[in-house]
């Protein structure tokens, strides 16, 4: 007589769904960065060391090209950097903080200078290389 | 004669599915968690900081490797030259503002050479990209 139906199977395939998925997945994997970046502004510095403010009201921070910092001429840790710009300012915000880096110093000590003045909250942070320190 | 049960038959698909659950995990997990960068020049090692200026207009974005080389786009310039340049750069990027993404252990000297110029191009502000230190 007749035939019987075909019985379709319970499920569709999978498969596809799966390679897809996967083909995702490795997309992601390969291209997703999970490093938190921050922004700090600074301000761009006049061409010559002449456009730095140099009276009284001046805060310097020197980077040396042994990797030392010092803060108004005295030696200071990577940690006491912070405290010592404070010090230094004695809670007058409206001094400028200068930073000088002398050829050999690094970006990190550049940016921790920086951070330091503006965490100690001073408005104007002016920047400058050198070739030597002159104290 | 002894007779044994027929082992039952387990359908094809079943043991799929943790294995798509997992996948599946995975995905969402990557697609929530990562955030997509576009491709990079040079691999640079960022100085680490805590302040966030947190700024929404997209920034060029210039390189500055550890020897002290700049990168605009895909060209290499030394930073004394980079301020002639970043203007058509910036152009081409369609923005004024700038990122500059340095090395931790690059020159303080090429950075501020670097920033010089921009500031001839006139960029008034900069901004240094950096890794979150907590």
């Amino acid at each position: 007589m007749f035939e019987e139906p075909i019985r379709r199977r319970g499920l569709f395939s999978l498969t596809p769904l799966i390679d897809v998925v996967f083909q995702l997945l490795i997309f992601f994997m390969l291209t997703t960065t999970f490093m938190h970046t921050q922004l700090l502004t600074v301000t761009t510095p006049a061409a010559s060391e002449g456009g730095l403010p140099q009276d009284a009201n001046v805060v310097e921070i020197w980077l040396m090209a042994d990797g030392s910092t010092r803060v108004a001429e005295k030696p200071v840790t990577a940690d006491g950097l912070g405290a010592a710009v404070k010090a230094a300012l004695g809670g007058r915000m409206d001094l400028t903080v200068s930073i000088f880096a002398e050829k050999g110093s690094r970006t990190q000590a550049f940016v921790a200078a920086v951070e330091a003045a503006r965490l100690a909250g001073v408005k104007n942070v002016a920047t400058a290389k050198v070739d030597k320190f002159k104290p | 004669m002894i007779e044994f049960d027929e082992p039952r038959r387990r359908p094809p698909y079943e043991t799929m599915v943790p294995l798509i659950n997992v996948v599946f995990l995975l995905l969402i997990f990557f697609l929530l968690a990562g955030t997509m960068e576009p491709s990079e020049p040079v691999k640079v090692a960022l100085p680490s900081g805590q302040i966030d200026d947190k700024n929404s207009r997209l920034p060029a974005t210039l390189y500055l490797e550890k020897d002290g080389f700049v990168w605009l786009g895909k060209n290499m310039v030394p930073p004394e030259l980079s301020g002639l340049m970043v203007k058509g750069f910036m152009k081409e990027e369609g923005t004024d503002r700038i990122a500059i993404k340095a090395d931790q252990d690059a020159p303080a000297d090429a950075l501020l050479t670097l920033m010089e110029g921009l500031r001839k191009a006139g960029v008034k502000e900069v901004t240094l990209q950096t890794e979150s230190a907590r």
